[in-house]
Protein backbone atom coordinates (compact mmCIF):
# COMPACT_ATOMS: atom_id res chain seq x y z
CA UNK A 1 0.00 0.00 0.00
CA UNK A 2 1.49 3.48 -0.98
CA UNK A 3 2.21 6.11 1.56
CA UNK A 4 -0.74 8.43 -0.13
CA UNK A 5 -3.13 5.70 0.32
CA UNK A 6 -2.28 4.42 3.77
CA UNK A 7 -2.80 8.13 5.06
CA UNK A 8 -6.14 8.19 2.72
CA UNK A 9 -7.69 5.00 4.72
CA UNK A 10 -6.54 6.42 7.86
CA UNK A 11 -8.52 9.72 6.68
CA UNK A 12 -11.45 8.42 6.12
CA UNK A 13 -11.55 5.94 9.42
CA UNK A 14 -11.13 9.39 11.31
CA UNK A 15 -14.67 10.54 8.95
CA UNK A 16 -16.47 7.44 9.56
CA UNK A 17 -15.48 7.70 13.32
CA UNK A 18 -16.50 11.11 13.64
CA UNK A 19 -19.72 10.55 11.74
CA UNK A 20 -20.45 7.60 13.84
CA UNK A 21 -20.15 9.78 16.77
CA UNK A 22 -22.61 12.17 15.23
CA UNK A 23 -24.94 9.74 13.68
CA UNK A 24 -25.49 8.65 17.49
CA UNK A 25 -26.23 11.87 18.66
CA UNK A 26 -27.73 13.76 15.80
CA UNK A 27 -31.80 14.21 15.44
CA UNK A 28 -31.60 13.91 11.96
CA UNK A 29 -29.30 10.71 11.78
CA UNK A 30 -32.50 8.31 10.65
CA UNK A 31 -30.65 6.73 7.48
CA UNK A 32 -28.44 4.60 9.46
CA UNK A 33 -30.15 3.88 12.35
CA UNK A 34 -31.19 0.39 12.96
CA UNK A 35 -34.88 -0.37 14.47
CA UNK A 36 -35.12 -1.33 18.38
CA UNK A 37 -34.16 -4.70 18.63
CA UNK A 38 -37.27 -6.96 20.35
CA UNK A 39 -37.62 -10.42 22.10
CA UNK A 40 -39.21 -13.14 20.34
CA UNK A 41 -43.24 -12.07 21.80
CA UNK A 42 -42.70 -8.21 20.33
CA UNK A 43 -41.43 -6.84 23.56
CA UNK A 44 -38.58 -4.64 23.01
CA UNK A 45 -35.02 -5.89 23.98
CA UNK A 46 -33.45 -3.43 26.40
CA UNK A 47 -30.30 -5.19 26.46
CA UNK A 48 -27.98 -6.94 23.70
CA UNK A 49 -29.08 -9.07 20.63
CA UNK A 50 -27.94 -12.28 20.65
CA UNK A 51 -24.59 -12.96 19.36
CA UNK A 52 -23.38 -8.94 20.32
CA UNK A 53 -21.75 -7.05 22.70
CA UNK A 54 -22.84 -3.82 23.79
CA UNK A 55 -23.65 -1.64 27.05
CA UNK A 56 -25.53 1.75 27.65
CA UNK A 57 -22.78 4.46 27.88
CA UNK A 58 -24.71 6.53 30.68
CA UNK A 59 -23.86 10.23 30.50
CA UNK A 60 -22.38 12.49 32.87
CA UNK A 61 -25.51 14.68 33.74
CA UNK A 62 -24.52 16.97 36.60
CA UNK A 63 -27.79 19.44 36.75
CA UNK A 64 -31.12 18.42 36.34
CA UNK A 65 -31.74 21.77 36.31
CA UNK A 66 -30.69 21.89 32.70
CA UNK A 67 -33.13 18.84 31.57
CA UNK A 68 -36.50 20.04 32.01
CA UNK A 69 -38.33 19.24 28.61
CA UNK A 70 -40.10 22.15 27.51
CA UNK A 71 -43.14 22.84 25.23
CA UNK A 72 -41.12 21.34 22.59
CA UNK A 73 -39.82 18.02 24.11
CA UNK A 74 -36.64 19.01 24.74
CA UNK A 75 -34.83 20.15 27.54
CA UNK A 76 -32.52 23.31 28.07
CA UNK A 77 -28.97 21.17 27.25
CA UNK A 78 -30.41 19.65 23.89
CA UNK A 79 -31.28 22.68 22.87
CA UNK A 80 -27.77 24.12 23.10
CA UNK A 81 -28.55 27.33 24.96
CA UNK A 82 -26.55 26.32 27.99
CA UNK A 83 -23.27 24.57 28.64
CA UNK A 84 -24.54 20.80 28.14
CA UNK A 85 -24.23 19.87 31.56
CA UNK A 86 -23.49 22.63 33.68
CA UNK A 87 -25.44 25.57 32.82
CA UNK A 88 -23.28 27.51 35.64
CA UNK A 89 -23.74 27.41 39.52
CA UNK A 90 -26.66 30.37 40.17
CA UNK A 91 -28.06 28.14 42.15
CA UNK A 92 -31.69 27.75 42.88
CA UNK A 93 -32.88 31.33 41.47
CA UNK A 94 -31.25 30.50 38.23
CA UNK A 95 -33.52 27.31 37.36
CA UNK A 96 -37.21 29.07 38.04
CA UNK A 97 -38.66 25.96 36.18
CA UNK A 98 -37.21 23.83 39.40
CA UNK A 99 -40.32 24.12 41.70
CA UNK A 100 -38.15 24.35 45.13
CA UNK A 101 -39.28 24.33 48.88
CA UNK A 102 -37.80 27.13 50.31
CA UNK A 103 -35.81 24.79 52.35
CA UNK A 104 -34.17 23.02 49.57
CA UNK A 105 -33.66 26.08 47.29
CA UNK A 106 -31.62 27.04 50.45
CA UNK A 107 -29.57 23.38 50.30
CA UNK A 108 -29.61 23.78 46.77
CA UNK A 109 -27.78 27.30 46.81
CA UNK A 110 -25.60 25.97 49.50
CA UNK A 111 -24.33 22.95 47.83
CA UNK A 112 -23.64 25.41 45.06
CA UNK A 113 -21.61 28.16 46.73
CA UNK A 114 -19.12 24.75 48.01
CA UNK A 115 -18.81 23.59 44.55
CA UNK A 116 -20.74 20.36 45.34
CA UNK A 117 -17.98 19.51 48.09
CA UNK A 118 -20.11 17.16 50.63
CA UNK A 119 -21.65 15.31 47.10
CA UNK A 120 -22.84 11.50 48.70
CA UNK A 121 -20.79 9.91 45.82
CA UNK A 122 -17.78 11.42 46.99
CA UNK A 123 -17.85 9.17 50.13
CA UNK A 124 -18.15 6.44 47.05
CA UNK A 125 -21.96 6.12 48.39
CA UNK A 126 -24.51 5.20 45.47
CA UNK A 127 -26.92 7.29 43.76
CA UNK A 128 -30.51 7.05 44.17
CA UNK A 129 -33.39 8.12 42.03
CA UNK A 130 -32.54 9.09 38.42
CA UNK A 131 -29.10 9.61 39.02
CA UNK A 132 -28.55 5.93 38.87
CA UNK A 133 -28.90 7.38 34.98
CA UNK A 134 -26.98 10.11 34.98
CA UNK A 135 -23.49 8.67 37.09
CA UNK A 136 -20.81 7.38 34.45
CA UNK A 137 -19.52 4.50 33.51
CA UNK A 138 -21.74 1.71 30.96
CA UNK A 139 -24.71 -0.07 32.69
CA UNK A 140 -26.76 -3.06 31.37
CA UNK A 141 -30.42 -4.01 31.31
CA UNK A 142 -31.27 -7.70 31.26
CA UNK A 143 -34.77 -8.65 30.88
CA UNK A 144 -36.16 -12.08 32.57
CA UNK A 145 -39.40 -12.41 31.29
CA UNK A 146 -40.02 -15.62 32.54
CA UNK A 147 -39.02 -14.74 36.07
CA UNK A 148 -41.33 -11.19 35.56
CA UNK A 149 -38.34 -9.08 36.57
CA UNK A 150 -35.59 -6.63 34.83
CA UNK A 151 -31.89 -6.28 36.20
CA UNK A 152 -30.40 -3.07 35.74
CA UNK A 153 -26.45 -3.58 36.75
CA UNK A 154 -24.27 -0.18 36.79
CA UNK A 155 -20.29 -0.53 35.96
CA UNK A 156 -20.38 2.99 37.94
CA UNK A 157 -22.44 4.40 40.60
CA UNK A 158 -20.57 2.50 43.10
CA UNK A 159 -20.63 -0.82 40.87
CA UNK A 160 -24.30 -1.36 41.84
CA UNK A 161 -27.52 -3.80 40.34
CA UNK A 162 -31.26 -2.78 41.35
CA UNK A 163 -34.10 -5.28 40.23
CA UNK A 164 -37.13 -3.88 39.09
CA UNK A 165 -40.62 -6.47 39.78
CA UNK A 166 -42.68 -6.93 36.36
CA UNK A 167 -44.84 -9.99 38.35
CA UNK A 168 -47.34 -7.08 39.18
CA UNK A 169 -46.57 -6.73 42.72
CA UNK A 170 -47.51 -3.60 44.57
CA UNK A 171 -44.91 -1.41 46.74
CA UNK A 172 -44.67 -2.13 50.52
CA UNK A 173 -46.96 -0.35 52.84
CA UNK A 174 -45.77 1.04 55.86
CA UNK A 175 -43.33 -0.20 58.17
CA UNK A 176 -42.58 -3.18 55.48
CA UNK A 177 -41.50 0.10 52.99
CA UNK A 178 -38.14 0.07 54.53
CA UNK A 179 -35.72 3.14 53.07
CA UNK A 180 -33.14 2.01 51.01
CA UNK A 181 -30.37 3.84 48.56
CA UNK A 182 -32.14 2.65 45.33
CA UNK A 183 -35.91 2.09 46.31
CA UNK A 184 -38.66 -0.22 45.94
CA UNK A 185 -39.11 -0.83 41.99
CA UNK A 186 -42.18 -1.60 40.35
CA UNK A 187 -42.73 -2.40 36.50
CA UNK A 188 -45.07 -2.41 33.33
CA UNK A 189 -44.89 -2.05 29.81
CA UNK A 190 -46.91 0.84 27.74
CA UNK A 191 -46.84 -0.17 24.40
CA UNK A 192 -43.18 -0.21 23.63
CA UNK A 193 -41.93 1.79 27.17
CA UNK A 194 -41.08 0.35 30.55
CA UNK A 195 -42.33 2.84 33.13
CA UNK A 196 -40.71 2.12 36.58
CA UNK A 197 -42.80 3.18 40.17
CA UNK A 198 -40.04 3.61 42.70
CA UNK A 199 -40.93 4.66 46.15
CA UNK A 200 -38.92 4.17 49.49
CA UNK A 201 -35.63 6.35 49.25
CA UNK A 202 -33.50 6.97 51.90
CA UNK A 203 -32.21 10.54 52.79
CA UNK A 204 -28.46 9.52 52.04
CA UNK A 205 -28.35 11.16 48.44
CA UNK A 206 -29.00 13.86 46.01
CA UNK A 207 -30.71 13.51 42.97
CA UNK A 208 -27.76 15.12 40.91
CA UNK A 209 -23.80 16.27 41.32
CA UNK A 210 -25.22 19.62 41.24
CA UNK A 211 -27.07 18.46 44.83
CA UNK A 212 -30.66 18.85 44.01
CA UNK A 213 -31.90 17.77 47.39
CA UNK A 214 -34.81 15.21 48.01
CA UNK A 215 -36.57 13.85 51.29
CA UNK A 216 -37.99 9.86 51.72
CA UNK A 217 -40.90 11.49 50.70
CA UNK A 218 -39.66 10.62 47.00
CA UNK A 219 -41.59 8.71 44.44
CA UNK A 220 -40.16 8.35 40.81
CA UNK A 221 -41.59 7.43 38.08
CA UNK A 222 -38.96 6.27 35.25
CA UNK A 223 -39.69 5.96 31.37
CA UNK A 224 -37.59 3.99 29.46
CA UNK A 225 -37.67 3.79 25.70
CA UNK A 226 -35.37 2.39 22.85
CA UNK A 227 -36.53 4.62 19.90
CA UNK A 228 -33.58 2.96 18.20
CA UNK A 229 -30.90 0.14 18.25
CA UNK A 230 -28.32 2.87 20.11
CA UNK A 231 -30.54 5.35 22.06
CA UNK A 232 -32.30 4.92 25.07
CA UNK A 233 -34.95 7.87 25.56
CA UNK A 234 -35.07 8.26 29.61
CA UNK A 235 -37.41 10.24 31.09
CA UNK A 236 -38.18 10.72 35.22
CA UNK A 237 -40.92 12.39 36.43
CA UNK A 238 -39.19 13.78 40.53
CA UNK A 239 -42.17 13.81 42.47
CA UNK A 240 -40.96 14.91 46.30
CA UNK A 241 -43.96 17.60 48.31
CA UNK A 242 -41.12 16.96 51.15
CA UNK A 243 -38.93 18.77 48.56
CA UNK A 244 -40.86 20.37 45.55
CA UNK A 245 -44.19 21.97 45.65
CA UNK A 246 -44.97 19.48 42.56
CA UNK A 247 -44.02 17.10 40.16
CA UNK A 248 -41.28 18.31 37.59
CA UNK A 249 -39.40 15.92 34.58
CA UNK A 250 -36.09 15.58 33.59
CA UNK A 251 -35.15 13.71 30.33
CA UNK A 252 -32.03 12.83 28.28
CA UNK A 253 -30.58 10.20 25.64
CA UNK A 254 -28.50 7.73 26.52
CA UNK A 255 -26.67 5.93 23.69
CA UNK A 256 -25.85 2.37 22.67
CA UNK A 257 -21.82 1.31 22.75
CA UNK A 258 -22.07 -1.24 20.49
CA UNK A 259 -19.36 -3.85 21.95
CA UNK A 260 -18.22 -2.74 24.91
CA UNK A 261 -18.40 -4.44 28.12
CA UNK A 262 -18.53 -3.68 31.70
CA UNK A 263 -15.87 -3.64 33.32
CA UNK A 264 -14.89 -3.21 37.97
CA UNK A 265 -15.21 -0.27 39.30
CA UNK A 266 -14.49 -0.13 43.28
CA UNK A 267 -15.02 3.48 44.51
CA UNK A 268 -14.84 2.32 48.02
CA UNK A 269 -10.87 1.42 47.55
CA UNK A 270 -8.57 4.19 48.37
CA UNK A 271 -10.89 7.45 48.99
CA UNK A 272 -8.66 9.88 49.54
CA UNK A 273 -10.96 12.65 49.08
CA UNK A 274 -13.25 11.55 52.51
CA UNK A 275 -10.07 10.97 54.11
CA UNK A 276 -9.08 14.69 53.21
CA UNK A 277 -12.91 16.18 53.80
CA UNK A 278 -12.67 18.89 56.19
CA UNK A 279 -16.00 20.59 57.50
CA UNK A 280 -16.89 24.41 57.40
CA UNK A 281 -15.18 24.82 60.70
CA UNK A 282 -11.77 22.93 58.95
CA UNK A 283 -12.80 19.56 60.92
CA UNK A 284 -12.20 16.56 59.77
CA UNK A 285 -15.39 14.91 58.61
CA UNK A 286 -14.10 11.45 59.56
CA UNK A 287 -13.17 12.88 63.05
CA UNK A 288 -9.39 13.01 62.11
CA UNK A 289 -8.86 9.87 61.62
CA UNK B 1 3.70 10.30 6.51
CA UNK B 2 4.96 9.18 9.73
CA UNK B 3 3.40 12.76 11.01
CA UNK B 4 0.56 12.70 9.09
CA UNK B 5 -0.29 9.11 10.37
CA UNK B 6 -0.01 10.12 14.29
CA UNK B 7 -1.95 13.17 13.43
CA UNK B 8 -4.58 10.50 12.26
CA UNK B 9 -3.99 8.59 15.50
CA UNK B 10 -4.42 11.36 17.78
CA UNK B 11 -7.54 12.44 16.16
CA UNK B 12 -8.84 8.70 16.90
CA UNK B 13 -7.49 8.83 20.62
CA UNK B 14 -8.98 11.85 20.76
CA UNK B 15 -12.47 10.80 19.81
CA UNK B 16 -12.06 7.92 22.05
CA UNK B 17 -11.46 9.66 25.07
CA UNK B 18 -15.02 11.52 24.32
CA UNK B 19 -16.22 7.76 27.02
CA UNK B 20 -17.78 9.20 29.78
CA UNK B 21 -14.93 9.86 32.87
CA UNK B 22 -14.52 9.62 36.59
CA UNK B 23 -17.10 11.54 38.16
CA UNK B 24 -16.41 9.93 41.92
CA UNK B 25 -16.09 13.58 43.39
CA UNK B 26 -16.54 16.99 43.03
CA UNK B 27 -13.24 18.47 41.17
CA UNK B 28 -14.06 22.21 41.61
CA UNK B 29 -14.10 21.55 44.87
CA UNK B 30 -10.45 20.06 45.62
CA UNK B 31 -8.49 21.23 42.54
CA UNK B 32 -8.57 24.93 40.71
CA UNK B 33 -9.63 24.68 36.71
CA UNK B 34 -8.00 28.50 36.48
CA UNK B 35 -4.69 26.99 37.97
CA UNK B 36 -3.53 24.61 35.40
CA UNK B 37 0.11 23.16 34.64
CA UNK B 38 2.62 21.22 32.70
CA UNK B 39 5.10 19.94 34.80
CA UNK B 40 8.17 16.92 34.17
CA UNK B 41 9.61 14.39 36.24
CA UNK B 42 10.54 10.78 36.97
CA UNK B 43 7.95 8.66 38.37
CA UNK B 44 8.49 7.42 41.98
CA UNK B 45 5.16 5.65 42.63
CA UNK B 46 1.84 4.61 40.69
CA UNK B 47 -1.00 3.13 43.02
CA UNK B 48 -2.95 1.52 40.43
CA UNK B 49 -6.30 2.04 42.75
CA UNK B 50 -9.97 3.20 42.62
CA UNK B 51 -11.49 5.45 42.83
CA UNK B 52 -8.45 7.39 41.07
CA UNK B 53 -5.05 6.03 40.20
CA UNK B 54 -2.55 8.18 41.72
CA UNK B 55 0.99 8.65 40.60
CA UNK B 56 4.29 10.37 42.07
CA UNK B 57 6.67 12.30 39.99
CA UNK B 58 10.01 13.90 41.45
CA UNK B 59 10.24 17.33 39.88
CA UNK B 60 13.50 18.95 39.81
CA UNK B 61 13.11 23.09 40.19
CA UNK B 62 14.59 24.54 37.13
CA UNK B 63 16.21 27.37 39.03
CA UNK B 64 17.27 26.39 42.93
CA UNK B 65 17.62 22.20 41.62
CA UNK B 66 15.20 21.34 44.78
CA UNK B 67 13.36 18.59 44.26
CA UNK B 68 9.79 18.20 45.36
CA UNK B 69 7.93 14.76 44.85
CA UNK B 70 4.26 15.22 43.68
CA UNK B 71 1.31 13.28 43.44
CA UNK B 72 -1.29 13.47 40.62
CA UNK B 73 -4.89 12.00 40.32
CA UNK B 74 -6.22 10.24 37.63
CA UNK B 75 -9.32 8.03 36.81
CA UNK B 76 -9.57 5.01 38.29
CA UNK B 77 -8.64 1.90 36.18
CA UNK B 78 -11.55 1.00 34.25
CA UNK B 79 -11.75 4.54 33.03
CA UNK B 80 -7.73 4.70 32.35
CA UNK B 81 -7.96 1.28 30.31
CA UNK B 82 -10.84 2.53 27.97
CA UNK B 83 -8.22 5.38 27.40
CA UNK B 84 -5.94 3.22 26.08
CA UNK B 85 -4.04 2.74 29.96
CA UNK B 86 -2.57 -0.55 31.40
CA UNK B 87 -1.18 -0.88 34.90
CA UNK B 88 2.32 -0.71 33.22
CA UNK B 89 2.04 2.25 31.40
CA UNK B 90 3.79 4.04 33.57
CA UNK B 91 7.12 2.41 35.51
CA UNK B 92 9.19 3.61 38.25
CA UNK B 93 11.99 5.52 37.01
CA UNK B 94 10.09 6.71 33.73
CA UNK B 95 10.35 10.09 32.62
CA UNK B 96 6.40 11.71 31.74
CA UNK B 97 4.99 15.52 31.42
CA UNK B 98 1.49 16.20 33.16
CA UNK B 99 -0.61 18.64 32.32
CA UNK B 100 -3.75 19.26 34.59
CA UNK B 101 -5.15 21.30 37.38
CA UNK B 102 -3.58 22.47 40.55
CA UNK B 103 -4.86 21.43 44.07
CA UNK B 104 -6.52 24.52 45.65
CA UNK B 105 -4.77 23.73 49.14
CA UNK B 106 -1.48 24.54 47.48
CA UNK B 107 0.21 21.58 48.23
CA UNK B 108 2.06 19.79 45.17
CA UNK B 109 -0.76 17.58 44.21
CA UNK B 110 -3.01 17.86 41.23
CA UNK B 111 -5.46 16.44 38.83
CA UNK B 112 -4.06 14.88 35.69
CA UNK B 113 -5.65 15.19 32.35
CA UNK B 114 -2.87 14.42 30.27
CA UNK B 115 0.49 12.35 30.31
CA UNK B 116 2.62 12.21 27.89
CA UNK B 117 5.87 9.41 27.82
CA UNK B 118 8.73 11.38 27.35
CA UNK B 119 10.18 8.05 25.90
CA UNK B 120 8.00 7.56 23.10
CA UNK B 121 6.06 11.00 22.97
CA UNK B 122 3.05 8.93 23.62
CA UNK B 123 -0.26 11.67 24.84
CA UNK B 124 -2.65 9.48 27.24
CA UNK B 125 -5.94 10.74 28.58
CA UNK B 126 -6.15 10.69 32.07
CA UNK B 127 -9.63 9.58 32.86
CA UNK B 128 -9.81 13.39 34.65
CA UNK B 129 -12.49 14.11 37.10
CA UNK B 130 -13.03 17.96 34.95
CA UNK B 131 -15.43 18.78 32.40
CA UNK B 132 -15.18 21.45 30.62
CA UNK B 133 -18.73 22.40 31.83
CA UNK B 134 -17.23 23.05 35.06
Amino acid sequence: MSSARYVALASAFVIAAFYTAWAQQGPSATRSVEPTPRLADGTPNLGRVPGEKGVWNVPYIQNMGMRIPGPDGKTTAERGTAAENGGGRGGAKAEPDVPFLPWAGGIYDYNSRNNSKYDPEGYCLPPGGPRLMATPYPMEIIQQPEHKRIFMVFEGATHIWREIYMDGRPHPQGDELNPTYLGHSVGHWEHDTLVVDVVGFNENTWLDYYGHPHTDLLHVIEKFTRSNKTTLRYEAVIDDPGAYSKPWTVAWNIPWSAGGELTEYICQENNRYLLKLTDDFGEPVLGGR
Amino acid sequence: MRTKLLVAAAAITTLLSTAPVAAHHSFAAEFDASKPFKLTGVVTKVEWQNPHTIFSLDITDEQTKKVTNWSFEMGSPNGLMRNGWTRNTLKIGDVVTVEGSLARDGSPYGNAQAVVLASTGTRLFAASSRTDAQ
